[in-house]
């Protein structure tokens, strides 16, 4: 009895021990998440002896992504191509992404549009169907590897600077001078989202460059967390703890509707609001006379739509001669609002 | 049962060692926290200097790979001016025959700011105001890194001033992956700790060159809002250190804990990118992982050890234990009876006196016990000794001490509820000891009756010590023998002179006058008690005939005989209810 009681601790102890070490390894073991997959669904009308093309997006209930379905659709309807779509229901599930593509390829896909959920573990499987000479287009995010044909997507740098630009020239219109002491505060919906810290870094580095050195940025960024009620309350603070303030920035949609919301409770007619997305609340203020607010509009339409262009052309051999096209932003503004590239955006969104 | 029993009276507590063991256990785990806790201070000033120390060695890792990039772009820009080009055509075909091993691209701006390059290379340049970048050239300059449009991927652009047409002045240009920046500073070791930054210090951008996390390598963000996630008390230092950066100080650095993570970073400034710094960040556990895994390690090894240690000491003290059982069952046993020895005795009856509680202490003396020896041998005598300790353990065993006290004598000390009580205990002994039968081929039954004169005291009423109350006790004894034996007596039932004179009367007697005195009960008979009394009436035939006997003064021999023959005609029958 006493030799299996001592013998059960040792194996305790022992595989204490190896459980240690092996914690150390599995540490940096990154989380695999894969969940079922839809099948593709056809998306345009299907005729024999037109090239598949197969689309995975990140997101499928998603109106962001809707958007840029619509662009595949009529850009599959336009050059007849049949194109087939699916996605997973998670952004994080490259698994499942990873699974559509060898669905696609056992399907004889043509050319596949793929919008990748994990830069780094789908390179291996871009560059497998790069090998294959199967035109291969990325949308909305890009790659760790250069085999891929060409990647449509929005410079959220340049969003960004596009943004404090758009921030500096209200601020003017409004009657602020140079030498004016102000600031404009800034708030976030996420700390970690690549595509927030982009716009972000965007905004301060043209800011930074050509902002009057009088005028600041509060360096005490909210974050909502993508809470708008927490946003309101946020904004609440802004307002009540910087006299100077005469601009807020969001950085996405959360956020920006949160401070149009605030600023309108307030009747801060003062206050210039800037943002992304065109949500009722940014609009209410845009159509205002009292409030001074612009937002920056992504061509996610296009995106799709250029994708599967660029795949029909690949099929004649006509490849692109860059890799990276930026889709940009239109912005949306009092002036802006009623331009024919503005509402033709603003109709596809 | 019983012998554990008995032995707990004279042995030492033997808890006192499992307590001395858990308070060396309590010790050794308060001397293990303690080092513990050492061990983890130790480590945290140490990753803290060191964390500290690899951020200036990697800042200047990094800093020397962007001194190697720009340092090739300006050898290359050197070499061009002392070719002495004339046109801005001819420098940018040299530069096209450059083999494009190291770079993505290369191209040439003259003097007027036309540039020569390809035509998504004039796109990319306009839309990232990289000329503005070139005009800074003094003599090299670096470009913030940018998503380049010809590649997909991250790049810098590195421009160095060419001197051509005798005064004019142009940039030449080095198109980088930003990649490649990224693997000549990554370390092979705290590949997934050590995070390498470039950071603008007017407007706090950051972007990523390494980190644990490849997703965010060439990512961009914003110290300021990095900044939110430090712990309260060393956002002033934070910022501070932010400040510093900005009035242009280099070579700064700084520590601070997100969480529990206490982190060491460290800038200092890109020479060919005005306003730019290279920083480097780590977490004070990277460095203190390893130290940590061999520190668990060595718990687990002392862990083991303690066990193994316990286990050790307590097998020994359980076989040490046995032993000076077996010793003890040795030393304080009567070998023959399985009852206490006399010293052993002593030694108990002290411990249980010292409870405090009423007891009885009863000398009992096995009536005519050497005829039975001489009479049917040793063995039947040694026999007669077990089967007579057996009757009084079955009896007095279980509430006191039995001790064989020499020879055929007995004493017994037990816990007294009443006198009555004992004396019921008395005369169930009284009938067991007439009952008992030796298994020997010259004996039977109706040769003699087994009996036992017994004298008892009480304590603390008769005496309240053990060796007054032994005295008082074998008075009792004495007065029984007296009286003609086959019986018992209370000490306090003796008349006063009976005490005074016993202890005199015993002192003046011989083991021979002694004898006699047995001769001349065990003779009687018809013995009887008179229990009611609670004191021996001894039949009166008997006593006459012992007195007669000894009034004779028969020498002890002729007694002797007179004893074998009285005993083998049985003699001696049951007193009578």
């Amino acid at each position: 009895m006493k030799r299996i009681l001592y013998s059960f601790v040792l194996c305790i102890l022992l595989s204490g021990m190896i459980g240690c070490s092996a914690l150390d390894q599995d540490k940096n073991k990154k989380e695999e998440v894969s969940s079922e997959v839809p099948d593709f669904i056809p998306l345009t009308t299907i005729k024999e002896g037109q090239p598949d093309i197969y689309v995975i997006i990140k997101l499928m209930d998603s109106s962001y992504w809707k958007v840029i379905i619509n662009g595949v659709h009529d850009a599959g309807e336009a050059l007849s191509c049949n194109v087939y779509y699916s996605g997973t229901n998670n952004e994080t599930d490259w698994k499942g992404q990873q699974k559509l593509i060898n669905t696609a390829l056992e399907n004889n896909a043509k050319g596949i549009i793929l919008a990748p959920d994990d830069s780094i573990e789908l390179s291996p499987d871009i560059e497998h169907i790069h090998e294959l000479g199967i035109p291969i287009v990325l949308v909305d995010t890009i790659a760790n590897t250069d085999a891929f044909d060409i990647c449509y997507m929005t410079d959220n740098l340049l969003a960004g600077q596009k943004a404090a630009e758009e921030m500096i020239n209200q601020l003017y219109n409004i009657g602020h001078k140079e030498s004016d002491s102000i600031s404009v505060g800034i708030m976030v919906g996420q700390s970690t989202s690549q595509t927030i810290n982009e716009r972000l870094a965007g905004f301060y580095r043209y800011w930074s460059a050509n902002a009057p050195k009088t005028w600041t940025i509060i360096s005490d960024i909210k974050n909502c967390n993508g809470n708008i009620d927490l946003g309101g309350t946020l904004t609440e603070d802004l307002i009540n703890n910087y006299p100077n303030l005469c601009g807020l920035y969001g950085t996405n949609n959360g956020p920006t509707r949160a401070l149009c919301s605030t600023v309108l409770s307030k009747g801060r007619t003062d206050i210039v609001v800037i943002g992304f997305d065109f949500s009722d609340e940014m609009k209410n203020l845009i159509e205002s006379d009292e409030y001074t607010a612009s937002t920056m509009l992504q061509r996610q339409y296009n995106m799709g739509y250029r994708a599967v262009q660029s795949v029909n052309a690949l099929f004649s051999n006509r490849i692109p001669k860059i890799k990276f096209e930026d889709t940009g932003v239109v912005t949306v503004n009092k002036t802006t609002l009623y331009d024919t590239e503005v509402q033709e955006v603003l109709e596809q969104n | 049962m019983k012998n554990q029993k008995d032995l707990k009276l004279i042995q030492q507590d033997n808890r006192s060692f499992y307590v001395t063991l858990i308070i060396c256990l309590i010790v050794f785990l308060g001397a293990i926290a303690l080092l513990i806790n050492s061990f983890n201070r130790l480590i945290s000033t140490h990753d803290q200097h060191l964390s500290g120390e690899i951020c200036t060695l990697v800042s200047e890792k990094m800093n020397n790979s962007i001194n190697s990039m720009t340092e090739s772009t300006r050898d290359i820009s050197l070499i061009l001016s002392a070719q002495g080009f004339d046109s801005p055509k001819d420098i940018y075909k040299t530069l096209k025959e450059y083999p494009k091993s190291n770079f993505l691209s290369i191209g040439f701006i003259d003097s007027d700011g036309v540039m020569y390059a390809t035509i998504e290379e004039r796109v990319e340049f306009e839309k990232w105001n990289l000329m503005e970048t070139a005009s800074m050239a003094d003599p090299v300059s670096i470009s913030i890194p940018y998503r380049s449009t010809v590649y997909g991927q991250s790049v810098i652009t590195i421009f160095s001033r060419i001197e051509y047409a005798n005064s004019k002045q142009g940039y030449m240009f080095l198109t980088y992956l930003f990649k490649d920046l990224q693997d000549i500073a990554e370390t092979e070791s705290l590949l997934n700790d050590i995070e390498i930054m470039l950071m603008h210090a007017e407007s706090a951008n950051i972007i990523q060159c390494v980190g644990g996390d490849k997703h965010a390598s060439g990512s961009w963000a914003n110290a300021y809002l990095s900044m939110q996630t430090v712990n309260k008390s060393d956002k002033e230092a934070y910022i501070n250190w932010l400040n510093r950066m900005l009035n242009g100080e280099s070579n700064i650095g700084l520590s601070y804990s997100v969480g529990k993570t206490f982190y060491s970073q460290y800038c200092s400034d890109i020479p060919g990118m005005p306003g730019w710094y290279v920083v480097v960040r780590i977490p004070s556990n990277a460095l203190s992982a390893t130290m940590k895994s061999f520190r668990n390690y060595v718990l687990i090894f002392l862990a083991v050890l303690l066990i193994t240690v316990i286990v050790l000491i307590t097998n020994m003290y359980r076989l040490t234990q046995r032993e000076n059982r077996m010793l003890e069952q040795l030393s304080i046993h009567d070998p023959l009876t399985k009852v206490f020895n006399r010293r052993a005795f002593d030694f108990a009856a002290e411990n249980l006196l010292a409870r405090n509680k009423e007891c009885a202490l009863i000398f009992f003396d096995i009536d005519f016990f050497k005829q039975v020896n001489d009479q049917f041998g040793h063995d039947a005598g040694d026999q007669l000794l077990v089967l007579f300790s057996d009757a009084i353990k079955k009896i007095f065993g279980e509430h006191g001490i039995v001790s064989r006290f020499g020879g055929d004598e007995f004493v017994v000390l037990t816990e007294m509820p009443s006198v009555e009580k004992i004396t019921q205990m008395l005369n169930k002994a009284t009938d067991d000891v007439h009952n008992i039968k030796l298994d020997n081929e010259n004996y039977t039954d109706r040769d003699f009756m087994i009996s036992f004169s017994a004298g008892s005291a009480r304590f603390p009423s008769d005496a309240d010590n053990l060796s007054n109350l032994k005295k008082c006790a074998d008075t009792a004894l004495y007065e029984t023998k007296e009286n003609g034996r086959n019986g018992y007596m209370w000490f306090h039932n003796l008349s006063e002179a009976a005490k005074a004179n016993a202890g005199s009367n015993k002192k003046a007697q011989n083991p021979s006058e002694n004898m006699t005195i047995h001769v001349k009960n065990s003779l009687s008979k018809n013995s009887s008690c008179d229990r009611n009394n609670n004191s021996v009436t001894i039949n009166k035939e008997i006593r006459e005939a012992g007195d007669s006997i000894s009034a004779n003064g028969t020498p002890k021999k002729v007694v002797k005989k007179i004893i074998r023959k009285k005993v083998i005609r049985k003699k001696i029958v049951k007193p009578k209810e």
